[in-house]
């Protein structure tokens, strides 16, 4: 909303200058968004927050200023010349439902001179970025600015002559605005209408049909109250946000609309010269009469603060709220017609509040003992982020809403997933059933800008269908893909990201939470299922060609993993618990062996535990190596195999035999070649 | 005693040939009984005149004899670990794993509920998909109403209203409901908005919410529980100011800005030369919020106050595009 200096000037004296007015404006609650200096005015933009349509106009914005820097209002007189001639002869108003249009006030105003404004009338609509169209037109919207009353003219000989009615538009029923543009309404739009056409979109925008032009003579002026939520509706289906439905959507009250008339009358006469033949009015709209009850020491209270009740009263009173005392405290408070926002004592509070001054509020800390609510899921994912990044592995944050599309190429067998009703395009059409594709989406865009290195993961939510709600799931996502270089005392080793890297995240994570006894096991398809107790956790595969082509990632292998949390969580042990450490050392042994391909690792473990289940204490490969003096179809391990005991200290002697009892195991179950 | 002979001592220590034999040199002549420690014990056994200057000579002794074997024990070095020392250059990058980083939403958030936390608050969370009622009718938001317009939502197909939450508020009835005062909660969260992508908008981007509900709590407490999150976050020269504004679910209702942490008040582009910057919204807990969460009338009082966590980490670290956030250039996570 815009308005000038010298505007309000005409209803409130001001003693401040233009920048400082726009300081205490703000302070007030009225934002001051751009004030600028021209042709020897200032025009301010005002952000007029939804619960303040009074704001809406220069006369609301005068009370303000009247307000906050404690001067009066000058007094208006508003007072037409109408002659009421033969009354039969009126128009007579027909308001189909009474709900729709509380009041609609008609004045007949004849033999008006169409003609340009004066230069005053102009300039002032200008300042404030409101074409000037002739001076009927222009007054409509001056009153509007200056009162926030919507008006409308119709010319009155383009009418049908009788009657004009308020109602709901039939379906399909055609009009063109006055905008030349041609509307489609239906039964959701309120109209305004004779006995052979529409006539207007009521509180939005008039007809192109019965507008005033130059040649017209004779004038209906409307000025009306149609109910918000109607306005609200009939705007979004039309698409058609004016200053005139923006204020009937926020709410106008009777006194504003016979006021707002009448001024506007007035203005017709002084400016063209029309006469007031007759006024018009249907609808039951009553001026409201609220009082609060408001307790002095309530809003102290509230607000951790001490205003004296004279402050109080004063404040109130510049603000157009009639105030009695009922005794030191208590006070009944008359709200203005104008007011429709203020209906409780918490109102009233707010309004002392923001014109007494925030600042001079004090500050304090509140004296409570809140209690403590742990919230164990949350602690557990700073835990796991914390983990990931100390391996070197870096955070992204995804979109929830995706194009379906993405799942489709991944071809998983994900749930049916939850549908967006109105995204704003493809990519927000579902929320998504897995983080996967939208990772592996990173990871093409860093790509592309030359990044050969990505280890990215991320923890979300995931959605899928469900009754009676769609269900919402905590997932972690790992992506890896490209060349892993470290430098070392032997140079460079450069490393391609596998499977095996996304595991080492992954148990790492788990060692974490202090989780055990889980296992990776090849599924059905190309994917590792990691579980636990037979009940699936997560699962780790290599994106098929498919699916990376489809991202335009070439010559790259990605490996991605998907883990739920939620089944994660409920296996978590962080107690831990000190053993004590070995009192005697051990002996330790390490085996070199080839091994043919396809004989697991898990296995060979598994039989060397169990040949030298009591003293054998750990056993772990510690190295791994293809390469040229491996055979093919073979791979090089070493083994390191840890013996102590915890009554003594063994010797050789000890140890030998249940040594060669594990190579005979290892050559003879699993053929495998000692180096 | 006066058969130490420095010149004969050097050609001594010259002749070793191994660390071993320069070790029992070191012991026979510096050690805690060696031949330096009895010239410094026969010194006091000496008339007073001679004292000063035997104490001299034994102290001579005794650098000149460490500088040897230092020389010498450099000179025995082995031939690798002499070579080590010529090659290794300690400006060379040093071996170790890479740290990965979290992503900056992360950390501002992290960062904003430690603050908090040190202050009593809890961390709370609530579900994305929210009904109809949580997300506005019980935030005192009517269905049909202008100030809905501030909260454009995406709705869920085949659901019964039900939506994607357009802010956090929402917890603050579930929790509420939930648990009885006192209660100081803080929630971070995601939320959705159909808002067109450009500089400074995103359809999802995260929020923090915080509330404090008791009997007795005052807008004062409020005003002094954001400055102290104000200045922790932006440091302790920060200016503040409450500027009255209208939310729904609060009644008296504050903007909060701060001082430009570019210009410092003076006024520049960034602040659109005003010399603040809002970051965040706040006020007292509607009594119609209270009705809704199934408290009583007038029984408690409380504030609540609700920022954009993309706006404070972009002021944070003087980020100028908030689409920066969700590419997830690693160029860019890897500033943080």
């Amino acid at each position: 909303m815009k308005f000038t200096y010298n505007w309000l000037k005409d209803f409130v004296e001001i003693k401040i200058p233009a920048a400082e007015l726009a300081e205490k404006l703000t302070m007030a609650g009225l934002e001051v968004t751009s004030l600028e200096e021209r042709a020897g005015d200032f025009v301010f933009e005002v952000e007029i927050t939804s619960n303040r349509p009074d704001w809406l106009s220069v006369i609301g914005i005068a009370r303000e200023v009247a307000a906050i820097t404690s001067s009066k209002l000058k007094a208006q007189s508003v007072k037409p010349k109408i002659k009421i001639q033969n009354k039969n002869q009126a128009l007579k108003i027909a308001i189909e439902d009474k709900k729709d249009c509380l009041l609609y006030t008609a004045k007949i105003i004849q033999s008006v001179n169409v003609g340009p404004s004066p230069d005053w009338l102009k300039n002032r609509l200008e300042l404030i970025g409101c074409r000037s169209v002739n001076n009927i037109v222009d007054i409509t919207n001056y009153v509007l600015f200056e009162t926030g009353e919507p008006l409308h003219a119709f010319d009155l000989d383009k009418l049908a002559p009788g009657a004009i009615s308020v109602r709901r538009a039939k379906k399909e029923e055609k009009l063109i605005t006055i905008d030349a543009v041609q509307r489609v309404l239906n039964q959701d739009i309120l109209v305004i209408a004779d006995k052979r056409k529409t006539l207007a979109a009521a509180g939005i925008m008039g007809g192109k049909d019965s507008e005033v032009s130059y040649a017209t003579k004779n004038i209906l002026l409307e000025a009306a109250i149609f109910h918000p939520v109607v306005i609200r509706r009939a705007r979004q289906i039309l698409g058609l946000q004016t200053d005139s439905s923006y204020r009937f959507e926020r709410g106008i009250d009777a006194e504003t609309v016979r006021n707002a008339s009448l001024r506007a009358t007035q203005l017709i006469a002084e400016l063209s010269g029309g006469e007031c033949v007759a006024a018009i009015e249907s609808g039951s709209a009553r001026i409201s009469k609220k009082t609060v009850a408001f307790d002095l020491r309530e809003m102290n209270k509230i607000l951790g603060a001490a205003i004296p009740l004279l402050k109080t009263k004063n404040i109130l009173k510049h603000l157009g709220f009639q105030v009695r005392s009922k005794n030191k405290y208590v006070l009944t408070v008359a709200v203005p017609p104008w007011r429709g926002d203020v209906n409780q004592e918490v109102d009233l509070i707010e309004e002392v509040s923001r014109i007494y001054g925030y600042e001079h509020i004090p500050s304090s800390l509140p004296e409570v003992k809140p209690q403590v609510i742990i919230n164990t899921p949350r602690d557990l994912v700073v835990l796991i982020k914390n983990i990931l990044t100390g391996l070197g592995l870096n955070e992204v944050i995804t979109y929830s809403l995706i194009d379906r599309d993405w799942l489709r190429d991944f071809n998983l067998p994900f749930a049916q997933p939850v549908e967006v009703q109105n995204p704003l395009s493809k990519e927000q059409e579902i929320l998504r059933t897995s983080i996967v594709p939208s990772l592996a989406r990173v990871v093409a865009f860093n790509l592309n800008h030359k990044q050969n290195y990505l280890n990215i993961f991320e923890v979300s939510k995931v959605f899928s269908t469900g009754k009676p709600v769609p269900g919402e799931g905590l997932v972690l996502g790992i992506v890896l893909c490209g060349e892993k270089t470290m430098l070392l005392n032997q140079g460079m080793v450069r490393e391609e990201l596998n499977l095996l890297h996304l595991k080492g995240a992954i148990e790492s994570v788990l060692k974490g939470l202090g989780i055990s006894g889980y296992s990776f096991r090849t599924g059905s398809a190309q994917d590792i299922i990691l579980e636990k107790d037979s009940q699936q956790l997560g699962l780790l595969w290599q994106l098929p060609s498919r699916v990376l082509g489809s991202l335009d990632i070439k010559n790259k292998e990605v490996v991605a993993a998907e883990i739920n949390l939620d089944k994660i969580f409920p296996l978590v042990n962080l107690r831990k618990k000190f053993t004590s450490l070995p009192a005697y050392p051990g002996i330790t042994r390490d085996i070199s062996l080839l091994l043919k391909n396809g004989i697991k690792i898990e296995d060979v473990l598994f039989a060397v535990r169990k040949q030298a289940e009591r003293l054998l204490k750990e056993v772990a490969v510690v190295d791994f190596y293809k390469g040229k003096q491996i055979p093919s179809g073979y791979k090089g391990l070493t083994i390191s195999c840890l013996y102590r005991s915890d009554e003594r200290t063994l010797t050789e002697e000890e140890v030998n035999p249940l040594h060669s009892a594990i190579l005979t195991v290892l050559q003879e179950k699993f053929s495998a070649q000692l180096r | 005693m006066h058969n130490l002979d420095l010149a004969a001592i050097q050609a001594e220590i010259q002749k070793v040939n191994s660390s071993a034999e320069l070790e029992e040199l070191r012991l026979k002549y510096l050690s805690r009984k060696g031949l330096v420690a009895q010239m410094m014990s026969a010194i006091p056994g000496l008339a007073a005149e001679e004292r000063a200057s035997a104490g001299q000579k034994a102290n001579v002794f005794k650098n000149q004899i460490t500088a040897f074997l230092r020389e010498k024990e450099l000179s025995l070095a082995s031939p690798g670990q002499k070579a080590a020392a010529d090659t290794l250059d300690i400006t060379m990058p040093g071996i170790a794993q890479e740290l990965g980083h979290l992503h900056p939403i992360t950390q501002t958030i992290n960062e904003i509920c430690d603050i908090f936390m040190r202050m009593g608050f809890s961390i709370v969370e609530g579900p994305e998909i929210e009904t109809e009622f949580n997300n506005f009718t019980g935030l005192n938001i009517p269905l049909e109403h202008p100030s809905r317009d501030a909260f454009d939502t995406f709705y869920l197909k085949d659901t019964t209203h039900l939506l994607l939450r357009s802010h956090t508020s929402p917890v603050q009835i579930r929790a509420m409901k939930e648990r009885k005062p006192p209660l100081a909660v803080v929630v971070p969260g995601r939320v959705y908005r159909p808002d067109a992508t450009d500089a400074s908008h995103l359809f999802m981007f995260h929020q923090i919410e915080g509330f404090m509900v008791d009997k007795g709590i005052k807008f004062s407490d409020l005003k002094g529980t954001l400055e102290m999150f104000a200045k922790s976050v932006f440091g302790p020269g920060i200016k503040m100011r409450f500027r009255p504004h209208f939310f729904p679910f609060t009644e008296p209702s504050a903007e909060v800005d701060i001082s430009c942490v570019i210009c410092h008040g003076k006024g520049c582009p960034s602040c659109g030369r005003k010399g603040w910057l809002e970051i965040l919204g706040s006020g007292m807990i509607h009594p119609n919020v209270f009705k809704h969460a199934g408290y009583g009338l007038k029984k408690y009082t409380g504030f609540a106050f609700g920022m954009g966590v993309e706006r404070i980490a972009m002021l944070k670290y003087g980020i100028n595009d908030i689409r920066l956030f969700c590419e997830n250039d690693l160029r860019f996570l890897k500033q943080f």
